[in-house]
């Protein structure tokens, strides 16, 4: 009963943010809604037993990405409050691709024999690790796959990296720079 | 209402009273506002803030070493008229204050106080543990608090509209992002040997090995460096840096808003040097004695903890009789006032010590849990368990005023660094430091321990 109002609110909290992500008018509005979103999520993942994902999802996302994100917006458009518009001719296609993922989403969500049992799936650090590193356990699949993301990501750094080493060398950049 | 009946009432008593341990970091900064005047007085060869004086009717003046001086700026800060420049963001201007100050009151939740407290009730065993929230997650719920805090100081100097505090706010949030990761990583080689996120657990293998300082050392101090300057004070002050700066993401805030910054910085630094102290110097634990041994001899320990309550007032006798002394040979206007006002710290401190000498007697020979019984219930074990989380928090409380004191000193003798120096200490020396430092503790943990 506690966590059903528990989990009523966080899950109000969460969906409500989200659709503030989509109504704010400035970028900076739309991260705080993001972070807001993500706190309340990660306290849903708590209330189902998992506090370890919870508590990686606020480290992470809520604190270390989406600094990066308000870092970003900040600089690019941080003197000036540039107001976006809500829609343009790009929502046109944004819009019913938003709606037609929805549906599958629900579609699947209602369709598949999802068993959740919370009282077997309870535990946190050494469950997650279990699943994730236990060879002998679930086989070296997600173990290799954790590694391929690794390196996924290391190279998605790397080319980042370069792609901003060249803009910054080039000249249109510079031109830009000192027509501010 | 199952939830209430699981327990019974001792337990509830216990665990709501925990709670208040919220406040600690606030009453923290009552310690160190005074400590950080005062101490920096000391330190470049002057007074510091001692004139401020409650007067009290025919007594005099008392001055309590320049305490007063605290409720003096907090009476300042409370009535003065809050206001906002033209052109802030109205909404996260008055926000953004409020963010440190709430994480503040979050913090604490996760720190061990105490070891679990068990004890016998009723015929059944009870265990209560020493944190608010006793997670598997322990730490790391901690760094997500304090990785959220930085938004404060974002928003601040984004809503303030000032060029001033943008520079500072975009400072902040990029050493708050690098220093985290130094602060995790060093953090790992400590938890490889532990194998647990849980701070008791962490503690409790301290406990029984070695203090983390010994079996980390290199990673102490990235750790220690790290949460310098992840509370943002000098040498790694870039952010608010006054030279350059003004005062940061702070400048346009006044009164009790720029207040909740200040308290927010000196919360963090009261939270991140209770995580030095439990991660690195034993936390609760007594040094070279486990709690158990010091559960089996309650009554020698408490007279130990009187004993060296009885000390620290006779070195503060010390301290008053000195002062004194030298002040008769001076000629100061005041001196027979501060002499009356230290006449009263003499007879209070005698007093002290005459109370901890008899009550460390007295329990060396008559203390006996057996004895303890309350309408014929015994309550013998609670008294031992309680005496054991007093002895525990004094333990922990004295090793973490030892670290707000190392960031005191820090901070008035090192100069200020750039804020490309920063970067570099942050990315280049400490990260790769505590990167191999990982590596060879988790070698050397598999090769010895094998697990």
């Amino acid at each position: 009963m506690l966590a059903l109002i528990y989990f009523i609110i966080l899950a109000v909290v969460a969906l409500g943010a989200a659709v503030c992500v989509f109504l704010s008018r400035h970028p900076l509005y739309g991260a705080l809604s993001l972070v807001t979103s993500m706190v309340a999520l990660a306290g849903i993942y708590g209330l189902i037993g998992s506090p370890f994902l919870g508590v990686v999802q606020i480290m992470v996302y809520a604190g270390a990405i989406m600094m990066l994100v308000t870092f970003v917006i900040m600089v690019l458009n941080g003197a000036r409050d540039s107001k976006t518009p809500m829609f343009d001719k790009v929502s046109l296609f944004i819009i019913p691709a938003v709606l037609v993922l929805a549906g599958l989403v629900g579609f699947a969500l209602t369709r598949a024999p999802l068993a959740f049992d919370a009282t077997t799936l309870r535990g946190s650090v050494a469950l997650t690790s279990r699943t994730l590193f236990d060879v002998a356990q679930t086989g070296p699949g997600y173990f290799v796959l954790f590694e391929v993301l690794g390196l996924l990501l290391l190279s998605a750094m790397v080319a980042a990296v370069l792609l901003a080493k060249k803009r910054l060398g080039s000249v249109d950049t510079e031109n830009t720079e000192e027509s501010h | 209402m199952d939830i209430i009946e699981s327990k019974t009432w001792i337990e509830w008593v216990i665990t709501i009273a925990k709670f208040g341990f919220c406040f600690v970091p606030v009453l923290y900064i009552l310690l160190l506002i005074p400590m950080e005047r005062r101490g920096a007085g000391f330190m470049q060869d002057r007074q510091g803030p001692n004139r401020s004086y409650i007067k009290i009717p025919y007594f005099g003046k008392i001055r309590l070493f320049g305490y007063v001086q605290n409720m003096c700026d907090g009476t300042k800060l409370f009535f003065k008229e809050q206001f906002a420049p033209a052109g802030v963001n109205r909404v996260l201007y008055r926000v953004a204050p409020a963010i440190p100050f709430a994480i503040v009151f979050l913090s604490p939740c996760v720190i061990p106080w105490f070891g679990p407290m068990v004890f016998e009730w009723g015929g059944q065993t009870v265990r209560i543990a020493g944190s608010i929230v006793d997670s598997d997650v322990g730490v790391l719920l901690l760094f997500g608090f304090s990785s959220l805090s930085a938004f404060g100081a974002m928003l601040a100097g984004w809503a303030s509209k000032s060029k001033y505090s943008f520079l500072g706010a975009l400072r902040t949030s990029s050493m708050t992002i690098s220093y985290e990761v130094c602060l995790g990583l060093s953090m790992m080689g400590l938890l490889v040997l532990v194998g647990s996120f849980n701070l008791t657990d962490i503690v409790n293998w301290q406990e029984h090995h070695v203090w983390g300082i010994v079996a980390q050392p290199v990673a102490f101090f990235c750790f220690l460096i790290a949460a310098i300057a992840e509370t943002g004070r000098a040498p790694f002050d870039v952010a608010e840096g006054e030279p350059e700066l003004v005062a940061g993401y702070h400048t346009e805030y006044g009164a009790m808003q720029f207040g909740l910054f200040y308290m927010g910085e000196y919360s963090h630094i009261c939270i991140n040097s209770f995580l030095v102290a439990t991660l690195f110097l034993g936390g609760y634990a007594v040094p070279f004695v486990t709690t158990e041994t010091m559960q089996a001899h309650m009554g020698g320990t408490l007279a130990i903890l009187c004993g060296v309550l009885a000390f620290l007032g006779l070195a503060f006798l010390h301290m008053i009789y000195r002062y004194s002394r030298k002040l008769k040979a001076t000629n100061l206007t005041n001196r027979f006032e501060i002499l009356r006002e230290y006449q009263l710290y003499k007879i209070v401190a005698w007093i002290a010590v005459v109370v901890f000498i008899a009550l460390g007697v007295s329990s060396w020979f008559f203390y006996d849990p057996s004895k303890f019984v309350v309408n014929g219930f015994a309550v013998g074990s609670l008294a031992t368990a309680v005496g054991t989380a007093l002895i525990h928090l004094l333990v922990l409380v004295v090793k973490s005023v030892f670290f707000c004191w190392v960031w005191i000193w820090v901070r008035w003798t090192l100069p200020r660094f750039r804020y490309d120096h920063v970067m570099h200490l942050g990315w280049k020396i400490i990260l790769n430091i505590a990167l191999i430092n990982l590596v060879v503790t988790a070698v050397i943990a598999k090769l010895v321990g094998g697990n």
